[in-house]
C-alpha cells in the first residue's frame, strides 16, 4: 500500500502531468500524487457561459455516436488507462479482484447506443434536449446543459462512468471531483476521450480533478455562481456540510444521500421447500452482489413467517438457505470480503453473548453471515451491516416492515410481486424510493429516477420561450 | 520465578501489599511462564462460574489453558458489555437485562426481580441494594452504554492500585500516599453517577477519606445513566423509522435540557470553577483529576489573567485523554504546570474494563503491570503477534485482578507494544505501549471517502453534546 501512484489532472481536453501534491496514505487509502488544483482553478472553471455554445453545434445523434465510439475503446484488456485504474482498485477497493474485473468489463455497456438513447428518452426526453418543445400555443421549453461540479462516490467504479454519460447526454459541462477511494477511473475515461477526439466539444466539457473535500481556499473560489450552476453531490453529512457553506442564490444543489435498502418477503415464500429455496437464492443476489458495497444491497430482511416458535424456526431455516446461497454466488458477483469490517466483526462476535435473542449463521471469518433475530427487531447495528452480513427479522404482519421504511431507504426488494403491488403506495408514503421484485435489487435501471429524484432533469436548465 | 511473580501467582491482589515497583523490575523474558500459570489458574477459577466464559470455552473446545494461544481464543470482544439489544431499554425489559448481565458475572442474580424497573438508574440502584455488584456504565460515546459488572471490593482494589501508582511511580514513597494524606479533591465533573470514572472516583474519595468539605466538583449533582444512554437511543429510534418512537419522561427531558444548557456555558463554568478552587484551596497541595485539554484551556486563561502557581508543590494531577483533535501549542505542558504551580502528573492508559491502568513514564510509554497479561493481535486474523520485538496491532489482555468477572478482553484500540526483549529508556522492565494509540474505527480509508451506501446520522444538537460530553 506504500506505492504512490500518479493521477494526472484532466482539464477540458488537456492532460496535466503535475504531481506536486501527495494525498491519502492512511489505513486502506490509496496514496497518490496529483496537481495542486488551486493552481489550475482558472482553467478548471468554465467562467464564460458562452463557451457552452459549442455543445450546440452537434446534434443528439452525434452525441450517441461519440459515446458509442468511446465505449468501444473502454475495454479493460485493451485500454491502458482503465487497466491502470483497475490495478489501483485491486489494491484499494473493498471489492475483490474478480468482482472488480466484472465491474470494469461492464463499462462499455453504458455507452451502447440503445442504452444511451433509452436513458435520454426516459429520464429527460430527447426532444427537450434537441430543441424547443411546444407545451401549448406560444409556450415552448428546452432543456439546456449546465455547468456542474460532481462530487461522486468511489465505492463502485460505475458512478464516475455514469456521470460522464449523463454529462454528455445533457450537453453539460462537468467538473468531476475524483473520489479519494477511486481516483483513477473517471480520469481514465477522460483520457480515452482525449486520445479519441481531443477537440470534440464533449471532450472539452469534462474536467476530472482531485482536491481534498473541505479545502476552503479552493472550494470558496470554485463554488461561485459565475463558475458553477449546479452541484451534484453524493455522500453523507460531512460531504454535504462542506458544500452547504458555499450555497448561495444561483447555485442548485442536488444531493444523492447515502441510502440503505431492505427486503420484505411474504408468507407465500414458505409454501413449499422448493419455493423457499428459490426465494433464498433470489434474496442472496440482493444481499451479495458487489459484496453488499452498494446502497441497493439488501441488509435487513423482514420475513412474514410469524414470531411464534414455529415462525422463528422457519426464519432460522430460511437463514441457513440464504447463507448457503450467498456462499454459492459466482465469484464475478460476490466473494468473501477482502477486508471484513473489524467493527462489524466485533458486533457479530458479541452476539454470542445474547444467544437467546439471535442465531448467527456463518461469521467465523470473512465469509459473511446471516443473523436471525428471534423477535421482530433488527440488530442494533443494522445500519452498519456490510460485507455480506444480512439480518433476518421474523414478523407477524407486513405492517412492521412497512413502518421500518424511512427517508434513508432506497430500494425495497419484495416477494412476491403481488405483495409489491399491494404495498407500493404505503412504502412510498414512508420514504421508500424503489420497489423491485426480489432478486433484482442490484440491477438498477439507469433510465429511471434515482433516490426519488429525476437527477438528469435536475441537471438541466429548463428554459422557456414564451410568445405572448 | 522472581518472588513478586510467585506472590502474584498465589494471589494477584498481593500487588497491593508488595512493593509496587517490583512489578517493573521483571525482565520481559521472565514473564512468559508466569503469564501461562496465572492465566491457567484464573481460567480454572472462573470458567465454571461465569456462564458466558463457560459457553465460549465449550465452543472453542478448551477446558484448560495449555498455551497463551488458547487464552487468546477465550478473550471477550470489547462489544461484550454492550451486547444486549437496545430494545431491552426501550421496552423497560430490565428482567431480561438482568438475565443477560448474569451471564457475565459470578454473582448470582437469579433472585433479583427487576421487572418493575422503569429506568437504568432504578435498575442499578436495585442491583446495589440486593447484590454485591456495583455496576459501572460507559459514557455512551459510541451510542450504546456498556454495563460492567464489578463488586465494591473490585472498585476499591482499582482505587488502591492508583494510590500505589501515585505514591511510587516516580520512586518508592516519592509521591503522596493519599490514604494517609487525603488531599483536597478537585474534579471538574459531576459529583457522582454510575459512569465508570464518576463511580470509581466517588468510591475512591470515600476510601481515601477525603472529607465532604475537601471536595470540589463542577456540578454538585449526579450524572444520570438514562441521560447518557439517550444519544444512542435517539439514534436507534431514528434508524427504525416510524417504529422507533422514543418516549422520554418529563424528568429526563428536564435533565437533558439542563445538560445542554450547562454544556453551552461550560467554558465559563470551568473558569469560575478554577477561581473557586483557588479561593478554597490555593497554595495547598491538592488532588486534581482532569483531562489535559480542559486543563490547558483553564491554564491558558489563567495565564492571560496573570494567575500562576495556584497550588502546592506536592499536589497530584491525574490526567489523560489525549488531545482529542485539539491543536495544542508546543509549550502546552509548560503553560499548564506554570499555572498549577506543580508538575507531578500521572497519565494512565486504561479503560473501564481494565482494573489497573498503565502509567506513562517520562519517555511517553505506558507500562503494563504484571497483573495484566498483554497481547497485540493481528487486526484481521485475531491471532496473537509474537511477544518479541515491537508489534503493532489490536490491544488485548487478561486482567488478573477481577474475581467476579472475566478480565480477558479484546480492546478496540490499535497499539504498538514493546519491552519483551528490550527495556524502555526509563529503565522499567517488561512490556510497554508506545505513545501512539488510536481507535479502530469505521473511518478506515480516510475521511474523504464517499460511498453511496449508508444512513445519515442524526445531527441533533443535544445529541452532539451528549456524545461529546465524555470524550
Amino acid at each position: 500500500m506504500n506505492d504512490c501512484i500518479d493521477v494526472p489532472l484532466v482539464i477540458r481536453g488537456q492532460v496535466i502531468e503535475d504531481f506536486s501534491e501527495t494525498f491519502g496514505g492512511r489505513q486502506g487509502e490509496s496514496r497518490f500524487r496529483t496537481a495542486d488544483a488551486k493552481r489550475y482553478l482558472s482553467q478548471i472553471v468554465a467562467d464564460k457561459p458562452s463557451d457552452m455554445a459549442d455543445l450546440y453545434t452537434i446534434d443528439f445523434d452525434e452525441i450517441v455516436d461519440y459515446l458509442a465510439r468511446l465505449g468501444q475503446r473502454l475495454k479493460l484488456n485493451e485500454n491502458a488507462y482503465l487497466h491502470e485504474a483497475f490495478e489501483l482498485s485491486k489494491k484499494t477497493s473493498s471489492l475483490s479482484e474478480s468482482i472488480l474485473r466484472h465491474a470494469y468489463e461492464m463499462i462499455p455497456g453504458f455507452f451502447e447506443p440503445e442504452m444511451t438513447r433509452q436513458v435520454a428518452a426516459n429520464t429527460v426526453g430527447i426532444e427537450f434536449l434537441e430543441g424547443w418543445v411546444p407545451l401549448r400555443e406560444g409556450v415552448k421549453v428546452r432543456a439546456f446543459g449546465a455547468r456542474a461540479v460532481h462530487i461522486i462516490a468511489g465505492n463502485v467504479p460505475i458512478v464516475g462512468v455514469a456521470t460522464i454519460v449523463r454529462n454528455a447526454l445533457t450537453r453539460s459541462d462537468a467538473i468531476i471531483k475524483a473520489p479519494s477511494n477511486d481516483p483513477l477511473t473517471a480520469t481514465a475515461v477522460a483520457r480515452t476521450m482525449i486520445d479519441m477526439e481531443p477537440h470534440h466539444p464533449l471532450t472539452k466539457h469534462l474536467t476530472v480533478a482531485y482536491w481534498k473535500g473541505g479545502d476552503e481556499e479552493f472550494e470558496e473560489q470554485l463554488y461561485q455562481p459565475k463558475n458553477v450552476e449546479k452541484i451534484i453531490a453524493w455522500g453523507g453529512f460531512s460531504s454535504i456540510k462542506h458544500i452547504s457553506g458555499y450555497l448561495q442564490p444561483g447555485i442548485d444543489l442536488i444531493t444523492l444521500d447515502p441510502k440503505q435498502s431492505g427486503t420484505i418477503i411474504g408468507a407465500e415464500a414458505f409454501e413449499s421447500a422448493d419455493r423457499m429455496q428459490s426465494v433464498a437464492e433470489k434474496a442472496a443476489l440482493d444481499v451479495g452482489i458487489f459484496n453488499q458495497e452498494g446502497c441497493v444491497n439488501a441488509r435487513v430482511i423482514y420475513l412474514v413467517c410469524g414470531t411464534d416458535d414455529q415462525g422463528v424456526e422457519t426464519a432460522k431455516a430460511f437463514g441457513e438457505l440464504l447463507f448457503q446461497a450467498i456462499q454459492a454466488l459466482p465469484e464475478t458477483l460476490s466473494t468473501a470480503h477482502r477486508s471484513f469490517d473489524p467493527a462489524l466483526k466485533d458486533e457479530l462476535d458479541a452476539l454470542k453473548f445474547v444467544a437467546d435473542e439471535y442465531t448467527v449463521i456463518g461469521g467465523k471469518g470473512s465469509e459473511g453471515a446471516v443473523i436471525v433475530s428471534h423477535e421482530s427487531e433488527p440488530v442494533d447495528f443494522a445500519r452498519d451491516l456490510a460485507c455480506r452480513v444480512a439480518n433476518i427479522v421474523p414478523i407477524d404482519s407486513v405492517d412492521t416492515a412497512v413502518k421500518s421504511v424511512n427517508a434513508y431507504t432506497q430500494t425495497i426488494g419484495i416477494y412476491p410481486d403481488s405483495l409489491k403491488e399491494s404495498l407500493r403506495d404505503r412504502l412510498a408514503y414512508q420514504g421508500g424510493q424503489r420497489l423491485v421484485s426480489l432478486g433484482g435489487a442490484t440491477n438498477m435501471p439507469s433510465d429511471a429516477p434515482q433516490d426519488g429524484i429525476e437527477t438528469m432533469r435536475r441537471m438541466c436548465k429548463w428554459v422557456v420561450d414564451d410568445t405572448q | 520465578m522472581k518472588p513478586i511473580l510467585d506472590a502474584l501467582l498465589e494471589d494477584p491482589k498481593t500487588i497491593l501489599k508488595s512493593r509496587y515497583n517490583d512489578g517493573f523490575e521483571v525482565a520481559g523474558g521472565e514473564l512468559e511462564p508466569f503469564y501461562l500459570a496465572a492465566a491457567k489458574k484464573k481460567f480454572d477459577q472462573l470458567a465454571t462460574k461465569i456462564p458466558a466464559l463457560k459457553r465460549l470455552a465449550a465452543e472453542q473446545g478448551i477446558d484448560s489453558i495449555s498455551s497463551l494461544d488458547d487464552l487468546v481464543l477465550l478473550l471477550f470482544p470489547h462489544t461484550v458489555y454492550k451486547s444486549y439489544p437496545l430494545s431491552y431499554l426501550e421496552k423497560n425489559r430490565f428482567d431480561k437485562l438482568t438475565k443477560w448481565l448474569n451471564g457475565l458475572t459470578t454473582i448470582d442474580l437469579s433472585g433479583v426481580d427487576a421487572s418493575g424497573c422503569q429506568s437504568i438508574e432504578e435498575w442499578i440502584e436495585l442491583l446495589d441494594n440486593t447484590t454485591d455488584l456495583r455496576l459501572l456504565h460507559s459514557s455512551g460515546t459510541t451510542g450504546k452504554l456498556s454495563f460492567i459488572p464489578r463488586t465494591l471490593d473490585e472498585v476499591e482494589t482499582s482505587a488502591l492500585v492508583l494510590k500505589d501508582v501515585i505514591r511510587d511511580w516516580y520512586g518508592d514513597n516519592v509521591g503522596t500516599d493519599l490514604t494517609k494524606d487525603p488531599l483536597p479533591l478537585i474534579q471538574p465533573s459531576y459529583r457522582s453517577g454510575y459512569q465508570t470514572m464518576l463511580r470509581t472516583g466517588e468510591i475512591q474519595a470515600e476510601l481515601f477519606g477525603i472529607s465532604e468539605e475537601n471536595r470540589l466538583y463542577l456540578y454538585d449533582d449526579r450524572m444520570d445513566a438514562d441521560l447518557c444512554s439517550l444519544a444512542g437511543r435517539i439514534r436507534a429510534a431514528e434508524a427504525k423509522g416510524e417504529l422507533g418512537s422514543l418516549e422520554l419522561s418529563p424528568g429526563l427531558i428536564a435533565k437533558r435540557d439542563q445538560f445542554v444548557a450547562r454544556e453551552e456555558i461550560k467554558k465559563e463554568s470551568v473558569r469560575t470553577f478554577f477561581q473557586t478552587a483557588i479561593d478554597r484551596f490555593g497554595g495547598q497541595n491538592v488532588f486534581l483529576c482532569v483531562t489535559w485539554v480542559m486543563l490547558f484551556e483553564a491554564m491558558s486563561e489563567a495565564k492571560d489573567q496573570g494567575v500562576s502557581n495556584m497550588f502546592g508543590k506536592n499536589s497530584v494531577l491525574v490526567t489523560g485523554g489525549g488531545d482529542k483533535g485539539y491543536v495544542l501549542p508546543d509549550n502546552w505542558k509548560e503553560i499548564i504546570f506554570e499555572g498549577l504551580g506543580f508538575d507531578r502528573a500521572y497519565e494512565l492508559y486504561g479503560m473501564s474494563e481494565l482494573m489497573s491502568g498503565c502509567p506513562m513514564c517520562e519517555h511517553g510509554n505506558y507500562h503494563i503491570s504484571p497483573v495484566v497479561i498483554p497481547f497485540v493481535l493481528d487486526p484481521i486474523s485475531g491471532e496473537a503477534l509474537p511477544r518479541s520485538g515491537t508489534q503493532t496491532g489490536r490491544f488485548a489482555f487478561l486482567d488478573l485482578l477481577p474475581e467476579t468477572f472475566w478480565g480477558g478482553f479484546i480492546s478496540g484500540d490499535e497499539v504498538t507494544m514493546s519491552g519483551f526483549d528490550n527495556t524502555c529508556p526509563c529503565g522499567r522492565q517488561g512490556p510497554y505501549l508506545l505513545p501512539e494509540i488510536r481507535r479502530y474505527s469505521a473511518k478506515e480509508g480516510g475521511d474523504d471517502k464517499i460511498n453511496c451506501a449508508g444512513a445519515p446520522e442524526a445531527h441533533d444538537k443535544a445529541m452532539e453534546y451528549l456524545l461529546n460530553a465524555a470524550r
